[in-house]
């Protein structure tokens, strides 16, 4: 974990009295403001929360807000898109590296799944609650799912050649719709558990049934270990 | 005429109910098949009982003699379209068909069913989750036991391989990034993935490979499937 300002995750209220410049004033207000969406509409959903209530939590006025942002679904996609070009940095510290594709590929689910689990109001904030906010979830959802396959794809150009045209977007929605699943049935905390599995189902598409099955095994192993 | 007729049997083979009363049941059919169109074009969240009403050409006193309210024409449409495409896969398929190749035919039929009436699968893959993201529970309910059987009773495979419930999801992600992207016409370019996560839960990766290899044949070939 990160201190950096940036990481919503971490964020916390500064309290009290301070002597800041109206700069870095603002700076917090606008990073209150994007943690406190995160949380009331993790707890709310998006539609049943409104601006008072982002307000109410941020401790931020209703001026201040729009000065910073056009209106709730601008401050929730702000929000949205810090959160994700986190878990994308994570994950590409783990995946661009030298070491065989095969541990790259598991690395990556990994921190991923602790990623998720790490923060479930985020975990929640960032994949269930994006569906709920009319015709711009579309975007969102196609600019996000772009975004992993394309990281995952640019990793892969060492490893292995699947048979099935699409096999990195089967890889990577099949991750998807197993943290979206237990995200949404209250244990994302748990994630961490399904390495093994979710290693083999990753994979499969990639390097056949014996060599996924020996690395679902070895996940297991390191996990014991 | 002829061509009225021959549409009106085909229906009828696939929801095979004598109506008490004809009339209403095409009112609320209309009505359900308006709440598909409104949520495809412009999503759930944002379709009025307005638009229902002057999509189905019918007045909001007979909506709501159909309907309590939004929410449940919507369900009413969901359990519409679970069962449409039940029976569309399951006329797809001959008892002595082999489990897989009834998998790679009931698949490939829903695809060509999807690709005609694209607001079916956005209503499922997409506006579902939105108002309920446990509605995949209702799609394993409907597919997962009729699949079990069909291997059970079947030859070969059968063990354990991927998790089907995975699969399940897996099928929705990349039905949604389709629609997302606004491609629905394209969705039987996902023919192959699809027919692979029918078959892999059951028949494992190899058989899976091989029937989406079949898949993709017959597609580029136009063979009957």
């Amino acid at each position: 974990m990160t201190n950096d300002p940036e990481d919503l995750r971490q964020w916390r209220l500064p309290r009290g009295r301070h002597g800041l410049p109206r700069e870095l004033v603002e700076r917090s207000q606008r990073e209150r403001l994007l943690a406190a969406v995160v949380r009331v509409t993790a707890t709310n959903g998006y539609e049943s929360t409104t601006v008072g209530d982002i307000l109410g939590e941020a401790g931020v006025g209703r001026e201040s807000f729009y000065e910073l942002f056009d209106d709730k679904l601008d401050c929730m996609l702000a929000a949205h898109k810090i959160l994700v070009d986190n878990l994308e940095e994570r994950v590409r510290e783990v995946y661009d590296t030298p070491e065989p594709w095969v541990d790259r590929a598991r690395n990556a689910l990994a921190v991923t799944l602790e990623w998720f689990a790490s923060d479930p109001d985020a975990a929640k904030f960032t994949l269930v609650e994006p569906g709920t906010v009319g015709l711009a979830s579309r975007e969102i959802f196609l600019a996000d799912f772009a975004r992993f396959i394309n990281l995952f794809d640019a990793g892969l150009a060492d490893g292995p050649e699947p048979e099935l045209a699409q096999a990195s977007t089967l890889a990577i929605s099949g991750t998807l719709a197993r943290i979206y699943e237990e995200v949404i049935l209250g244990r994302a905390e748990e994630l961490p558990r399904l390495l093994p599995d979710l290693t083999y189902e990753l994979l499969v598409p990639f390097v056949g049934e014996e060599v996924a099955r020996a690395e679902q095994e070895r996940a297991a192993s390191l996990q014991d270990g | 005429m002829q061509k009225h007729r021959s549409s009106e049997t085909a229906a009828s083979v696939l929801r095979p109910t004598t109506p008490l009363d004809i009339g209403q049941q095409t009112q609320r059919q209309r009505i359900i098949d308006a709440m598909i169109e409104s949520c495809a074009e412009k999503t759930f969240a944002a379709t009025t009982i307005t638009d229902i009403v002057a999509r189905a050409r019918i007045s909001r006193t007979t909506f709501y003699k159909q309907f309590e309210d939004k929410r449940a024409c919507f369900e009413a449409a969901v359990d519409y379209s679970i069962e449409e495409l039940g029976g569309i896969a399951r006329s797809a398929i001959e008892p002595e068909d082999e489990p897989a190749d009834a998998s790679r035919k009931a698949v490939s039929a829903v695809v060509e069913a999807l690709a005609a009436r694209p607001g079916l699968a956005q209503l499922l893959t997409g506006d579902a989750f939105a108002v309920d993201p446990l509605v995949i529970g209702r799609y394993r309910k409907a597919m997962i036991p009729p699949l079990e059987t069909l291997w059970a009773n079947g030859n070969g495979g059968g063990k354990g391989h991927t998790d089907p419930r995975l699969a399940f999801g897996q099928a929705q992600v990349l039905i949604l990034s389709q629609i997302a992207s606004g491609t629905p016409e394209r969705f039987p370019e996902l023919l192959p993935e699809l027919v692979y996560l029918a078959v892999s839960p059951f028949g494992g990766h190899d058989e899976a490979i091989k029937q989406a290899r079949l898949a993709r044949e017959n597609e580029a070939t136009g063979a009957a499937r």
